[in-house]
């Protein structure tokens, strides 16, 4: 049943319909507030206001409008085109009642599956066919998800991220560092396969809701595996084979893009000491960004958008020590590689259960 | 077998396209024909052309997000599954949708 509803599925076309939208908009804000020192929002147009001013009001309006794209993207994900404007409604709800990406999330699952329900069983007449998409399902999925959204759901959920948002922000430095360590961990356990995805979605969320130590340290664990397998190269490449040293001269570039995957052909090798020294290294990584107060309001970029965190020299110095543990590890750990290994190299192939595809 | 096939991940900038990559190289390399249409966040590319459906044998979506079009495959035997499988073992996934397929 549970599988039947793809619920990930729908999160993650969540995700990524959001993700540009909070590049551009975190982005515009740090711009904003690195060469206009802090400008305030704008909150008056008939007053002067500076182009800096303008940015980080941009920004502002942008993040405001995650919880809704959010709902959005789920609804459309469930119940296609004419899940879109409930959702978005259901999403302005959760913005203006503090329920922010949690309550976006909901409501966009709720207004989606009402949607989907309302396309297969409410019957009408043929001369009011045309009236389904255009009026009916749209008028009545707002008015009966947004009363839930209003009176039931909306205010436990705004209690509740307001909850998580002050464990997390009043922490002390030790529940920091473990925060940070478990996070990085996770980040960097299955080089962006669903463990890290947890991690990325909580990191997410905490974005939206105005915590930005979380989304550093994924930014920072998403790099520390490919920095510090290469760094690990750099030191003793007699532990890697031909073929590994050219997938490490394609992985360490893509690190610099925040992208994890390069590393899985080095990890499919040698998984579990791979998998250790990333994890420990990016945990490392993970605590100091916490410890430091580094903050990113940028979901993803990589090196690029390093100079508009906060605290970005506690970025550099939490990456490079996250880094040289990587490589350090990886370098004792590690046996020399066997040179002809390479020829199986092609049979690198993992297996999957493929028992549950179905063809239909 | 012919194949078409559409693939689209979550941040739709890295897996899309290694996956598109994955079963074009290995759909090659068990001696079959696939055009995969990627769907990432610039948009959709390497579109299916109407004929190249209407050869296919299977059409297999790798995505881990919801893919738009589908209903262009109507009538076709469709295998859904998430990209990482796509990425981790393009020819076993293959070689058991022709076994299915087969049957």
């Amino acid at each position: 049943m549970l599988k039947k509803l793809q619920l990930k599925k729908h999160a993650l076309t969540g995700i990524s319909f959001m993700l540009p939208l909070v590049v551009a908009s975190g982005l515009l804000i740090a711009i904003g507030n690195i060469f206009g020192g802090n400008p305030d929002v704008i909150t008056n147009y008939k007053e002067s206001y500076t182009i800096w001013q303008a940015a980080v009001t941009l920004g502002v309006y942008g993040m405001s409008l995650l919880p809704g794209v959010m709902g959005a993207a789920i609804a459309y994900s469930i119940a296609d085109r004419p899940g879109i404007a409930p959702g978005l409604l259901m999403g302005m709800i959760a913005q203006n009642m503090g329920a922010g990406f949690l309550g976006g999330m909901l409501g966009g699952y709720l207004a989606g599956y009402f949607v989907e329900l309302l396309k297969n069983h409410l019957k009408v007449p043929k001369w009011a066919q045309g009236l389904m998409p255009m009026m009916i399902i749209p008028l009545i999925s707002s008015i009966v998800i947004g009363l839930i959204m209003f009176f039931v759901i909306g205010g436990p959920i705004a209690w509740l991220s307001e909850a998580l948002k002050n464990v997390l922000m009043n922490m002390q430095t030790g529940s920091k560092g473990v925060f940070g360590a478990v996070m990085g961990a996770m980040a960097a356990f299955d080089f962006g396969g669903p463990v890290n995805k947890v991690a990325s979605l909580f990191a997410d969320g905490l974005l939206m809701d105005g915590v930005y130590g979380p989304e550093a340290v994924k930014i920072c664990a998403s790099m520390i595996p490919p920095f510090g397998v290469a760094l690990s190269w750099v030191i003793r490449r007699s532990r890697y084979t031909k073929s590994e040293t050219d997938n490490i001269k394609i992985a360490f570039p893509m690190g610099i893009c925040m992208i994890t995957e390069g590393v899985i052909p080095i990890a499919a090798v040698d998984p579990i000491r791979v998998i250790l020294s990333c994890s420990i290294g990016s945990a490392v990584g993970g605590a100091l960004i916490m410890i430091l107060n580094v903050g990113s309001m940028v979901p993803s970029g990589g090196m690029f958008i390093v100079p508009a965190m906060i605290n970005p020299w506690g970025f550099m110095l939490a990456l490079t020590v996250g880094t040289i543990i990587t490589a350090l590890l990886l370098v004792i750990l590690k046996k020399d590689a066997k040179q002809e290994e390479a020829v199986v190299l092609d049979a690198e192939e993992e297996e999957v259960d493929l028992s549950e595809i179905k063809i239909s | 077998m012919k194949i078409v096939g559409i693939a689209a991940c979550t941040s739709g900038i890295a897996h899309t396209y290694i996956a598109k990559e994955k079963l074009v190289t290995a759909a090659k390399e068990l001696g079959h024909e696939a055009h995969i249409e990627t769907q990432g966040t610039i948009g959709t590319e390497d579109e299916l052309t109407a004929q190249q459906i209407k050869d296919a044998d299977v059409v297999i979506i790798a995505a881990d997000i919801k893919v738009g079009g589908k209903d262009r495959f109507q009538g076709k035997r469709i295998v859904e599954v998430p990209t990482h499988i796509a990425i981790k073992s393009p020819k076993a996934l293959l070689n058991k949708i022709e076994e299915e397929i087969k049957k």
